[in-house]
């Protein structure tokens, strides 16, 4: 039961990368990715969004309105994109 | 079948599965693009003609799965249930089939004809897999084609198992699957429940596996399809399943390994870990090398300051010649005072300042861009497990390295609130952006050569600071079955895009730059009213005489009263400090000159800060500001995200009391050395 055991797994509070887990379970890089996105599509785990300045209010060039989730003088043009991706059990 | 004799051929498929391609290829400019009825949701449709035989191509949503997750999935599987296509085609991406024929097993169990198109053969072929299509038509039961979309040549095959589809009708076998199922209790009973009942197409075992997943459309359909005693049954029944479409999932999942088992040949790859990914997830070297490379990127950020820096003290040497200039040209001693003492030296400190700015922010952005900064969040995630935080804050925190604002507002993705206030509690304790430039500037002056072993210590003593301060407040804010565990994929290693970095760096210090300038000069200002006499005599000030009376206690901590003012003023940001020392140790009105030695005046800034300042007394001022309180506003920032008034105010005295403390450690340990 390879997926209960990922849900399983992620109850310890530890994080793991995709393989260690692939290590830990027996399977393959590939088949823990797959389970995964079926986690996360079906809304068992999700992707952890970080916003990255919130109300700058101190940075000149803050943008403001809908799309907060970056200010230039914080983060580069459209947050910060290769810190990888985190999942969490929801 | 259409009114007008068209074959209709239905699309389906996971986005990216090349849909779009192939149905483009299908049916040219044919196309007409409509709405499925009573939805927003985009329905194409196109025609074409193939051995004189009329169809009708209708593309399908691209949908992960056929769930209820969205309109586009209810539409997609009812549309194909209802029977109004003749023919479905079922697209899965041959490099991926692992993944990409959960569409198929999600659609087992639907008894409409079909066939299999495995899209992507020269993606496949070019990872050295070899697909067997044969194997897996035996095992389906219906026609299956290996091929690409994008390769016009080799459509007749595309064509061959069309038409054998419509032809023959074969349905999907899905017994192989249905097997598995009946090892969930929760389906057999359900199916039991159920009997043979269907919904169109939709299968008893289709409908049973759905509720088992909890589907809500299909559960409602189910229940009027029931006598009422049976219904109650089957509401009993599904109210009691945890998590059913897991369940199911491990079902498809492992039908589809078995499809594939045997017939698939992969020539061995296996994935190297690279040498720096093995270096930082060993498990004792791991966290040595991270902090290696954050003490070898700081001092890689000297690099670029120190141009700054000689342009900083040259614009620092400016005021009194200008001084004198600016009199002699006979302006008012008041005005040549405040351009002079206010405004040329914040400018020339603010400009030295700069250079770490710079530097920190191309470095640790070069780190980013590159993928080294997120195995340095990896490493430190089980870290935080200790602190009682979930791996997650381990991205406020290193946000905190740049601003503490943003790494309080980056807090919001911890819904738990004491690990929430835990997260900004400790991100305090890392020294900010304008830290990184304040604090080295002043350790190049003070220290020279030294500054590197200054930044060591201090990132070891933030380091123990968070581990303290866990202790201190972890207990109450936050309980270990909390916390809940969390996977991360990292990124793959990347050219840096140098464009979007300089952009970045540049527009950071740009924005630092008129920040720090605007707090320094009211400080500064400020400062400099209060310490301004016409007569130059300083010491009648209420501001010296209130320092002199309170420097017996300031000077527990290391601290004169006029560093112990300037450290006070950091708390408006780390800038404010150098706004102080700007003006209490230099100018005309100054309150410094008497003390020099032989009471000559100094040239600039600099040098009568090292008259007037002993090292210890500067490592000292240096802790002091570098662990108080980060700023003003991140205090509100802290109001803001807390909601507390009681944890804003013991975060802020905390952190105040601490700093002096570490103050006085630093100047006793100081008195040792020099
Ligand atoms: N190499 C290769 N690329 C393909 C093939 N089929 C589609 N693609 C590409 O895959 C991407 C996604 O295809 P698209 O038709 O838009 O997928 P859709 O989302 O299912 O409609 C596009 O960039 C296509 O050019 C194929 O057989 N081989």
């Amino acid at each position: 039961m390879p997926m209960q055991d990922l849900i399983r797994l992620l109850k310890d509070g530890k994080s793991r990368s995709v393989g260690m887990i692939a290590a830990e379970l027996g399977m393959s890089v590939e088949q823990v990715q797959r389970d995964i996105e079926f986690l996360e599509q079906n809304g068992i785990i999700r992707r952890i969004e970080f916003s990255m300045c919130g109300d700058c209010s101190g940075c000149s060039g803050s943008s403001s309105g809908e799309d907060r989730k970056t200010c230039p003088g914080c983060t580069p043009e459209g947050g910060f994109k290769n810190m990888g991706v985190m999942w969490e059990i929801v | 079948m259409t009114d007008k004799n068209e074959i209709v051929i239905a699309l389906l498929g996971q986005p990216n599965s090349g849909k779009s391609t192939l149905f483009n290829a299908l049916t040219g400019l044919r196309q007409h693009v409509g709405n499925w009825p009573g939805k927003t949701v985009e329905k194409k449709e196109g025609s074409f003609v193939y051995n004189d035989r009329k169809y009708l191509a209708a593309d399908l949503p691209g949908t992960y799965s056929l769930s209820a997750n969205s309109d586009e999935e209810i539409i997609t599987r009812d549309y194909i249930a209802s029977g109004k296509a003749d023919v479905v085609c079922i697209l899965a991406d041959s490099s991926q089939l692992e993944r990409s024929l959960y569409m198929l097993s999600d659609f087992a169990g639907i008894d409409v004809p079909c066939f299999l198109v495995l899209n992507m053969d020269d993606v496949a072929r070019e990872q050295g897999k070899e697909i067997r299509v044969s194997d897996i038509e035996d095992r389906l039961g219906i026609p299956v084609v290996l091929f690409s979309a994008t390769d016009r040549k080799g459509y007749d095959k595309f064509y061959a198992a069309l038409e054998k589809a419509v032809e023959n009708k074969p349905l999907l076998n899905s017994d192989a699957l249905e097997a598995k199922y009946g090892q969930i209790p929760e389906y057999v009973s359900i199916r039991s429940i159920i009997g043979d009942i269907s919904d169109n197409s939709k299968s008893s075992m289709w409908l049973a596996a759905k509720a088992v997943e909890g589907d809500a459309p299909v559960v409602s359909r189910i229940r009027t399809l029931l006598s009422d005693d049976k219904a109650a049954e089957f509401d009993e029944a599904v109210k009691n399943i945890d998590k059913g479409i897991v369940k199911t999932g491990e079902c498809k999942f492992a039908w589809i390994d078995e499809l594939i088992s045997g017939s698939v040949n992969k020539s061995k790859k296996t994935v190297e870990l690279g040498k720096f990914d093995r270096l930082i997830t060993h498990r004792i070297w791991g966290k040595a090398v991270v902090v290696i490379t954050i003490l070898l990127g700081l001092l890689a950020s000297f690099i670029p300051a120190l141009p700054f820096m000689g342009l900083g003290s040259a614009v620092g040497m400016l005021p009194d010649p200008l001084n004198e200039m600016m009199i002699n040209a006979g302006c008012p001693a008041f005005i040549a005072a405040i351009v002079c003492d206010v405004l040329i030296r914040c400018l020339g400190f603010v400009i030295q300042m700069l250079g770490f700015v710079f530097g920190v922010t191309f470095v640790f952005g070069l780190l980013e861009e590159i993928g080294v900064m997120a195995r340095i969040s990896y490493v430190f995630d089980n870290t935080m497990a200790k602190f009682g935080l979930q791996g997650k804050s381990v991205m406020p925190f290193l946000i905190s390295f740049g601003c503490t604002m943003g790494g309080a507002a980056g807090t919001r993705v911890i819904d738990n609130w004491g690990q929430k206030v835990l997260t900004i509690a400790l991100s305090w304790a890392i020294p900010c952006g304008a830290a990184w430039a304040v604090v080295p500037m002043l350790s190049t002056l003070f220290f020279g050569a030294w500054t590197p072993v200054i930044i060591a210590v201090i990132l070891i003593v933030m380091i123990l600071h968070m581990w303290l301060t866990a202790k201190i407040f972890g207990g109450s804010l936050v309980k270990p079955e909390n916390r809940c565990g969390m996977i991360m994929e990292l990124p793959p290693y990347h050219k840096p895009k140098w464009g979007a970095l300089m952009r970045y760096v540049f527009g950071r210090t740009k924005d630092t730059f008129i920040r720090s300038l605007k707090v320094v000069l009211i400080v500064a200002f400020v400062f400099w009213l209060l310490s301004y006499t016409s007569s130059g005599d300083a010491s009648n000030t209420v501001l010296f005489k209130v320092g002199q009376a309170i420097e017996p206690v300031t000077m527990i901590f290391g601290m004169k009263w006029q560093t112990f003012t300037a450290f006070v003023a950091s708390s408006l940001g780390k800038e404010g400090a150098l706004g102080v020392l700007s003006t209490i140790f230099s100018g005309t009105g100054t309150l410094s000159v008497g003390m020099m030695a032989g009471g000559e005046q100094a040239a600039n800034l600099n040098e009568l800060l090292l008259a007037n300042i002993t090292k210890p007394e500067a490592l000292a001022f240096i802790f002091a500001i570098t662990f108080n309180m980060p700023c003003i506003v991140a205090l509100a920032a802290t109001y803001q995200e807390t909601h507390s008034v009681k944890w804003t105010s013991i975060i802020g005295l905390y952190y105040t009391f601490t700093a002096l403390v570490l103050s006085g450690i630093a100047y006793h340990i100081g008195l040792l050395i020099w």
